[in-house]
C-alpha cells in the first residue's frame, strides 16, 4: 500500500500541494480529479520520487519512499504527461529503448515490446516514425513506454489531453483492462470527469494545492445532495398506486406526467424496493425507472463554486 | 550507458544530414578561407610611382622569398578593381620604401601577407641605414656572411625528417575543424536538455540506469562523433588535398581528444546555466566563435599580445589545442613536449564538467 501523510510542496515559497493525505490499496484504481494548476502533476512527480516533498512523507508498504525511493521506482511506471519521447525514432525503437533502460534484454526485451505495442494498439504502426503519429497514436506510445517493466502501480498524468474520442477510448479500455485482469494498482490523474468516473473505484478532488474531497464516487455525490430525483414508467398509472407511493417514507413530492411518474425522496429511502414491491401487488409493470443523479462535475461547483473546466 | 549511446546514434543514423553538413563543412570552410587547394597563394603587388617598374621589380624579387606566397605584378587598375569585388583578398601598393596594403575583407589569410611584406620592409630599412653609414656593399657582405655563418640554423624534426615550414593555410585547417567541431558538440551536449525537457530525462531517472550512466552516455556520444568529424577531416586533407599535416597524425588525434572533452565540459557548464535547448542555441553559438578568435586560431601565433585576451583565451581549450598542434605539425614536437597543453586541456574539462553537471543537478532539484 502506498500512502502519503502531510505531503507539501513549495516552490520559491509557493504553496503548490498542501497537507495531502492520499492512500492507494493494492490493485485499486483511484482517480486524482482537478482543475489546470491545481498541483496534480507536483503530487505525482512527489509520489514517483522525482521531485523532494518540502514536508510531508510518503511510505510504500511500510517504506519512507522520500529517502528510499528505490522501490517505488522499480515498483511504479510513470506515464508523463508530456510526450517523453523521441520523436525522431520509430515506435518500436522508442520502446526498445525505454526497456533497455529497465535492464530488458534479448527475447525478453522483445516480448515486452510486442506486448505493450498490442496493449495500446500500434502493433502495425510500430516502424513508423513517432513524429508522424497522430497526437492519439503518440500518447498511446507514451503509455506503452511505462508498461515495459510490468508495473504494479501504473500512475497516469493527464494521458487523454487534447486526443480524438477513439484514442481516448482506446486508452481508457487499456488502462480498465490493466487493472481489472492485471490487478495493476492505478493513480489516474485527469481534469476530465467522465473518465474518472467511468475508472476509478475512489477519488481525490483537488483545488489550488489542497484535496478539498474524497472517496468513492456516491461518497462525493452524496455531498451535494439529500435527495434523490426519480423517473418511473408504469405500464398504466391509476389514482390507487399514486396516493400510495405518496405514502412511501422518504417521498416528498409526485408529479404525474402520462404513463410516468417523477418523485423526488430522500437520499437512502430505498425508494426502488419499495416501488418494485408495490407495482407487483398492483399488478402493474415497471417499465423503466431512472435516477437523476447529480455529477461529479455539480459536487466539483458545489465545493469550489467554480467549474472544473473552462 | 550502453542504451543512451545506442539511442543517441539511431537518432543520428536517422539523420545523418547535420553531420555530413558539419564534416563537408570544415572542409569547406577550410579551402575557401584558408585560401584554396592550391598551396600558393597569388598576391598582387603594383607600384602608381613614377618609376614604377623598377619598384615593383626591386620589391618583388625581395619579397619572393616565402614559399606560401607568390608576389605578381599586376597593373594598379586591374588590381585594385579585384580588390574591390573581392576576388581578391589583398594587394600591395609598392613606393620607393613604403607600402599599403588593400585589403577587401579582412580575411584570416591577409595578416600573415600583412606581417610577412612588414617584415621584408622592415629588413631593408635596416639595410639601408647600415649603407648610408658605410661604404662598400652591406647587402653582398650580409649575404656572403650568411650563407657561411658561424652557426647555422636548419630544422629538423626529432626523427631527423624534415619538417614543413610554418604555414597559415595547415593552422587554418585545424582552426576550421575545431571551430566546427565545438558546434557539433554543442548540438550533442544540448540533447540533454532537450530530453530533460521532454521527459526522457525523468524516464531514465525513474530506471535502474544511473545519473553517472546517463551523463556518459550522452558525453561519450558527443566526443565519438566529433572525433570521427576531425578525424574525417584529417585524414581528407592530409591523404586526399596533402596538406602538412605533420608526420604524428596519432598524436594530434590525441590533442584532437583533449580539446573535444575540454570542448564538451564547456557546453556542459553552459548547460548548467539554461533551463531550454532553445536558450542553449541562443548563447552557444554566440559565445563560441569567440574563443577561437580570442585564442588568435586564425592569426599568425604569436600576433595576439594583450594580456587580458592571452589570460581569457587560456581558459578554454582552443589555444592550447591550437599551440599543441602548430609544435607538433611545425617543430616536430612529440608527447612530452605538449603534455603540459594536454594537462591544461584536461584541467579546463575537469573544472567545467564538475561544475556544469552540478549546476544541472542543482536545477533539477
Ligand atoms: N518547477 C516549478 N516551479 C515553480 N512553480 C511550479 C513548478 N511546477 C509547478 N509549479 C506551479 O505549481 C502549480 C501546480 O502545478 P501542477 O503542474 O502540479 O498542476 P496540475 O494540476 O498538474 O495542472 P495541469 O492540469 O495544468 O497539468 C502551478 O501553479 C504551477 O505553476
Ligand atoms: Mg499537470
Amino acid at each position: 500500500m502506498l500512502e502519503t501523510i502531510n505531503l507539501s510542496k513549495s516552490f520559491k515559497g509557493k504553496k503548490v500541494v498542501q497537507d495531502l493525505n492520499f492512500y492507494l490499496n493494492d490493485g485499486e484504481s483511484v482517480g486524482l480529479l482537478g482543475p489546470n494548476g491545481a498541483g496534480k502533476s507536483t503530487t505525482i512527480s512527489m509520489i514517483s520520487t522525482l521531485i523532494k516533498p518540502t514536508s510531508g512523507k510518503i511510505i510504500l508498504n511500510g517504506v519512507d519512499a522520500v529517502h528510499k525511493p528505490g522501490e517505488i521506482r522499480s515498483v511504479s511506471g510513470v506515464v508523463p504527461q508530456e510526450l517523453a519521447l523521441y520523436q525522431e525514432l520509430s515506435a518500436y525503437e522508442n520502446l526498445k529503448f525505454f526497456g533497455s533502460i529497465y535492464k530488458l534484454k534479448g527475447t525478453e526485451l522483445e516480448k515486452a515490446i510486442q506486448q505493450a505495442l498490442e496493449f495500446v494498439g500500434l502493433e502495425d504502426r510500430k516502424k513508423d516514425l513517432v513524429k508522424i503519429y497522430s497526437g492519439g497514436m503518440k500518447r498511446r506510445l507514451n503509455i506503452a513506454a511505462a508498461l515495459l517493466h510490468r508495473p504494479k502501480i501504473l500512475i497516469l498524468d493527464e494521458p487523454t489531453v487534447g486526443i480524438d474520442p477513439q484514442s481516448r477510448n482506446h486508452i481508457l479500455e487499456a488502462v480498465r483492462a490493466l487493472n481489472q485482469q492485471e490487478g495493476t494498482t492505478i493513480l489516474y490523474t485527469s481534469h476530465y470527469m467522465e473518465e474518472v468516473e467511468q475508472l476509478c473505484d475512489r477519488l481525490y478532488i483537488m483545488d489550488h494545492g489542497k484535496v478539498i474531497a474524497a472517496g468513492t464516487k456516491e461518497e462525493l455525490l452524496s455531498i451535494l445532495s439529500t435527495e434523490d430525483k426519480i423517473k418511473v414508467e408504469l405500464s398504466r398509472i391509476d389514482e390507487d398506486i399514486v396516493q400510495q407511493v405518496e405514502t412511501i417514507e422518504g417521498v416528498r413530492k409526485i408529479e404525474v406526467a402520462e404513463l410516468q411518474l417523477r418523485i423526488i425522496a430522500a437520499k437512502g429511502s430505498n425508494l426502488i424496493s419499495k416501488l418494485v414491491h408495490l407495482t407487483e401487488q398492483h399488478h402493474i409493470q415497471l417499465i423503466n425507472f431512472h435516477t437523476e443523479s447529480p455529477s461529479l462535475e455539480d459536487v466539483f461547483l458545489h465545493l469550489t463554486g467554480r467549474k472544473l473546466r473552462d | 550507458m550502453k542504451s543512451v549511446l545506442w539511442a543517441q546514434f539511431l537518432k543520428d543514423k536517422r539523420n545523418p544530414l547535420l553531420i555530413l553538413l558539419f564534416i563537408a563543412g570544415s572542409i569547406v570552410a577550410t579551402l575557401i578561407l584558408g585560401g584554396g587547394v592550391q598551396s600558393v597563394t597569388t598576391v598582387a603587388i603594383f607600384s602608381e610611382e613614377a618609376n614604377a617598374s623598377e619598384i615593383e621589380e626591386k620589391w618583388g624579387a625581395l619579397l619572393n622569398t616565402n614559399d606560401s606566397f607568390k608576389f605578381e605584378i599586376v597593373d594598379p587598375e586591374e588590381a585594385r578593381e579585384d580588390v574591390r569585388d573581392g576576388s581578391s583578398d589583398v594587394a600591395v601598393n609598392l613606393s620607393e620604401d613604403d607600402y599599403r596594403l588593400l585589403v577587401s575583407k579582412r580575411m584570416p589569410g591577409v595578416s600573415y601577407v600583412e606581417q610577412h611584406v612588414a617584415s621584408v620592409f622592415q629588413q631593408e630599412v635596416q639595410i639601408s641605414a647600415v649603407e648610408s653609414q658605410e661604404d662598400g656593399n652591406v647587402r653582398d657582405e650580409m649575404e656572403e656572411y650568411l650563407a657561411d655563418a658561424p652557426f647555422q640554423l636548419e630544422s629538423q624534426g626529432v626523427d631527423g625528417e624534415q619538417i614543413p615550414k610554418f604555414n597559415i593555410r595547415t593552422q587554418l585547417l585545424f582552426a576550421f575543424t575545431f571551430l566546427i567541431s565545438m558546434f557539433i558538440i554543442g548540438f550533442k551536449v544540448n540533447n540533454v536538455t532537450q530530453d530533460r525537457v521532454s521527459g526522457i530525462w525523468d524516464r531514465m531517472i525513474l530506471s535502474p540506469v544511473k545519473k553517472t550512466g546517463m551523463y556518459s552516455g550522452y558525453l561519450l556520444y558527443s566526443f565519438l562523433i566529433t572525433m570521427l568529424q576531425i578525424v574525417v577531416v584529417l585524414i581528407m586533407f592530409k591523404y586526399v588535398m596533402d596538406y602538412d599535416v605533420g608526420n604524428n597524425l596519432w598524436l594530434i588525434i590525441l590533442i584532437s581528444a583533449c580539446f573535444t572533452f575540454g570542448m564538451i565540459s564547456i557546453a556542459m557548464l553552459i548547460t548548467g546555466f539554461v533551463r531550454t535547448p532553445e536558450q542553449f542555441y541562443a548563447i552557444y553559438p554566440s559565445l563560441i566563435p569567440l574563443i577561437p578568435l580570442v585564442s588568435g586560431a586564425y592569426m599568425m601565433p604569436g600576433t595576439i599580445t594583450n594580456p587580458v585576451l592571452l589570460f581569457i583565451a587560456d581558459l578554454f581549450p582552443n589555444a592550447h589545442a591550437m599551440e599543441a598542434i602548430m609544435s607538433v605539425v611545425f617543430y616536430g614536437a612529440g608527447l612530452q613536449e605538449v603534455t603540459m597543453s594536454l594537462l591544461y586541456m584536461l584541467l579546463i574539462g575537469i573544472v567545467a564538467m564538475g561544475v556544469g553537471i552540478n549546476l544541472v543537478e542543482r536545477r533539477s532539484s
